[in-house]
């Protein structure tokens, strides 16, 4: 305790004494910058030397000492310059102790190693000795300055050009993790934020913002902040906060938006970790909103058919010449929800209105109408076809035949759903047609099994009357017959 | 109508000779005291086998053994067959009420002593096709090819496979190779519908003939000529057993349509096996029997030293006509008695407890 408080004592005297004072403390740094050398001449303007932290808390040694000899004594605990692991062991001797940082006036965290321990990067170097970032892979080591000051290599401004030093580096990333791309720093640039961040924007988002910077994990950790299901969460840090994101001028309600939608609820809620997140539409290191005419093939890259039949109709012409979004016009974009035939057709709630009336479009009024009709039908018959299989079920009748017809009804319904973009009745009956003809077969079938039920019981009972009728008579028949038997014998 | 018949009946005489059956038939007589009620199930097992055979045949038009093909034809039989439905559970729920009726049928026997000399013959021929029975039981239960019946079957064979020495051999016979595959129902269903019918029906028709010679026993208890009744074998105790067997017909019919037999899911050998695997009814009291002996007792394979127990107090089951001479003899054989009252009570008791477990 005494020792600490000796501590605490000298480091305040140090962190209040002129600069001139602070220098003359470390002759280690003294000697050195009259040999010229580049560390020394760094390390007078390391946030570290300007705290009065020496030479010697990182090379060990007597800093105090007038002669070389003594200073560099290994008896003094001398070790030179740090390998390996020892350089962030180095680091984390200060950098992990909340009492030490404290004791610097720092209000830094104090997890930085042991969550870089738990990162990507903590995995072994080729050789296997080390681990293969250390502190100084990023922050540097003589000339550390603190992260605010434009001037540090993690400074958001540099931070890109930093990560870029070895993830741009071809042979070394083929070396860890061959699948991994090395574009991401070109796309980045063709990316909003990265353009905004070329301008000296340093609020845009930039790796760290995303990734992380001491707990980095793989994109594939389920702990990553770049992880689908945590995605939409990290982008919605900045987005979803109106303050910081004033000055953009653009809306701030996507997330909220999105968790609502059909593709947030896949993935936030049901965890369905195939579901777009913010990237899917956007792209990750090429961040950008798609443009009005190619927003049929970003989503199309999951509804391909959709998009397929879509660019073939008549719409793809009438949309690109009003200038429409394509999907998003009928879907919206962040709140899409569960496509259901109400979006289909003429009621109030029908998207086809927007451009169909009586009175404008007709052909097209009328054929959203007849669509939705038999869409409608179809609905219904399978609705019909699926109550009285369950109750042929429940009855303990053989229906696995019906059963498995309905998902062929069902199938049936979810392709003339995609057969809507198509935008062509002929075509979009003939799907329905076959799902209706299927939910006959299907009805008949569950009918004729509800029938067989009662015709069971029926036959049933009749056969019992029959069967207990001679059992009775012949049990009547035989006592007759032994009492004719018996009054013979006397 | 009656000069019609006579007609047909002298027709048959003429080329068959008949009549002295019939004379013998019309002599014949079934003792009658307050017993007497044990004396059905013979008849009731009979009339069961009879359903068994015609059901099965009637299965047999449509069913087709294979492993790709076996839980489908079934189902299509289920499904599709006009009144498959009702020939498959009915065949289904004979085969219970039938080894049920066959073990009434034998405690029964065993209780009045009905076994001893000289009907030591008519014992052995039952108890065989009491064997045979659980035989068609075990090897009919794996024809629908489904899970339930995959698992009871791996789980059984694998029981007879631990028998030292010739367990190795008989498993590898029973299944067709190691495993149980589609090589084992071709199997099955050779023993079921071939080997097993084939053996049962020489043995029956040698039960059958000598209780038709020998006459049904009389208990011990009945030693005065006074003390004495009985009723002709026909046509009042062919009646009496017609009048059950309509009864057991009806019961049949209820079950079929009440209870129909589920076909469940299809074999799979890669799932899984279902939790709480269990034999059929009929051998629970032996699988639950194996479970509580330990793994390893003395030198001896807990296991293996069970099926030894089961297979040593079957045979002496079977043989008790030669080791029981008390009885022979005409003499109360208390040791019997009390040895039977422990198999009944054992077997429900271990049987509830395998059905709770």
């Amino acid at each position: 305790m005494k020792q600490y408080m000796y501590f605490i004592a000298a480091a305040l005297v140090v962190a209040f004494a002129p600069q001139e004072y602070v220098f003359a403390n470390d002759r280690c740094l003294e000697c050195h910058l009259t040999a010229g050398d580049k560390p020394s001449e760094l390390f007078k303007h390391d946030i570290h030397s300007q705290k009065g932290i020496t030479c010697a808390a990182c090379h060990g040694g007597n800093a105090n000492a007038e002669d070389m000899e003594q200073a560099m004594d290994k008896k003094a605990g001398f070790h030179g310059v740090p390998k390996g692991d020892d350089i962030s062991k180095t680091c984390s001797a200060c950098h992990s102790s909340p009492e030490k940082m404290k004791s610097f006036g720092s209000s830094l965290p104090t997890n930085q190693w042991e969550f870089l321990q738990t990162s990507v990067h903590a995995k072994l170097t080729l050789q296997g000795k080390e681990h293969i970032v250390q502190c100084i892979t990023c922050h540097t080591a003589h000339g550390i300055v603190s992260v605010k000051n434009p001037s540090s290599p993690v400074y958001p401004l540099n931070v890109v050009k930093t990560c870029t030093r070895c993830h741009a580096n071809i042979p070394l990333m083929r070396s860890y993790n061959p699948s991994l791309p090395v574009d991401q720093l070109e796309k980045y640039r063709t990316s909003i934020h990265g353009m905004l961040n070329a301008k000296g924007d340093a609020k845009t988002a930039e790796c760290a913002s995303c990734h992380g910077s001491h707990d980095i994990r793989s994109a594939k950790d389920v702990k990553s902040k770049v992880y689908a299901s945590n995605l939409p969460g990290t982008c919605s840090t900045c987005h979803s906060n109106v303050d910081y994101m004033k000055q953009y001028k653009i809306p701030t309600d996507q997330y909220q938006k999105y968790s609502k939608s059909v593709h947030g609820i896949a993935l936030l809620q049901k965890h369905d970790q195939g579901a777009p997140a913010c990237n899917s539409c956007h792209g990750n290191h090429g961040a950008m909103p798609p443009g009005v005419e190619s927003i049929s093939k970003v989503c199309g890259t999951c509804h391909a058919l959709n998009a397929d039949l879509f660019s073939s109709s008549p719409h793809k012409k009438a949309f690109d010449d009003r200038k429409l979004p394509e999907c998003e016009t009928c879907h919206s974009n962040h709140e899409i929800i569960a496509a259901t035939s109400q979006l289909l057709g003429v009621a109030p709630d029908a998207v086809c209105r927007k451009c169909h009336s009586e009175s404008q479009n007709l052909a097209g009024y009328k054929a959203a109408k007849s669509m939705r009709i038999a869409i409608d039908t179809l609905e219904s018959e399978e609705r019909h076809a699926k109550v009285l299989v369950e109750e042929a079920e429940q009855k303990g009748m053989e229906v696995s035949e019906a059963k498995f017809k309905l998902k062929d009804i069902r199938q049936a319904r979810l392709q003339s759903r995609t057969m809507v973009h198509a935008f062509n009745e002929s075509k979009f009956k003939e799907v329905v047609d076959n799902g209706l003809k299927t939910a006959n077969e299907v009805i008949q079938e569950s009918q004729t099994s509800i029938h067989e039920y009662f015709f069971r019981r029926i036959g049933l009972g009749i056969s019992t009357i029959i069967l207990s009728i001679l059992a009775v008579s012949l049990y009547v028949y035989v006592r007759r017959l032994e009492k004719k038997t018996k009054d013979r014998n006397g | 109508m009656n000069s019609f018949l006579k007609r047909i009946y002298r027709w048959i005489d003429e080329r068959v000779e008949i009549e002295g059956l019939v004379n013998y038939m019309g002599k014949k007589y079934v003792p009658v005291h307050r017993h007497s009620v044990w004396y059905y199930f013979g008849g009731v097992s009979l009339f069961l086998f009879i359903i068994q055979v015609v059901t099965g045949i009637l299965l047999l038009l449509y069913y087709k053994s294979g492993e790709e093909l076996a839980f489908e034809s079934i189902n299509f039989i289920m499904s599709k067959v006009q009144f498959g439905w009702l020939i498959r559970s009915i065949h289904s729920w004979t085969a219970n009420l039938f080894i049920l009726s066959a073990m009434i049928h034998m405690f029964s026997v065993y209780f009045e002593k009905a076994y001893r000399k000289p009907r030591e013959i008519t014992w052995v021929t039952g108890m065989l096709m009491l064997f045979l029975l659980l035989g068609f039981g075990f090897s009919g239960y794996l024809l629908p090819w489904n899970e339930l019946a995959f698992f009871a079957t791996k789980v059984g064979t694998d029981i007879a496979g631990v028998v030292p020495v010739i367990g190795k051999p008989m498993l590898t016979f029973l299944r067709g190779g190691e495993e149980v595959t589609g090589a084992t129902l071709s199997r099955f269903f050779g023993f079921h519908v071939a080997v097993l019918p084939g053996l049962f029906t020489v043995l029956l028709g040698i039960h059958l003939l000598l209780v038709q010679r020998q006459g049904m026993s009389e208990p011990l208890h009945i030693t005065e000529k006074s003390e004495r009744k009985s009723m002709p074998f026909f046509p009042n105790f062919i009646l009496r057993d017609l009048t059950l067997w309509l009864l057991v017909l009806n019961l049949l019919a209820i079950l079929a349509v009440f209870f129909p037999w589920e076909l469940g899911k299809k074999a799979d050998a890669f799932a899984p096996a279902p939790v709480g695997i269990k034999p059929e009814w009929y051998f629970l009291f032996m699988f639950q029997t194996l479970k509580y002996i330990p793994g390893r007792l003395w030198f001896l394979d807990g296991e293996v030293l069970g099926i030894l127990l089961f297979a040593l107090a079957g045979v002496l089951w079977t043989m008790v006509p030669f080791w029981d001479q008390k009885s022979s003899r005409g003499e109360q054989n208390r040791l019997v008695n009390y040895l039977g009252l422990f198999a009944v009570l054992y077997i429900i008791l271990f049987t509830i407890i395998g059905w709770l477990a």
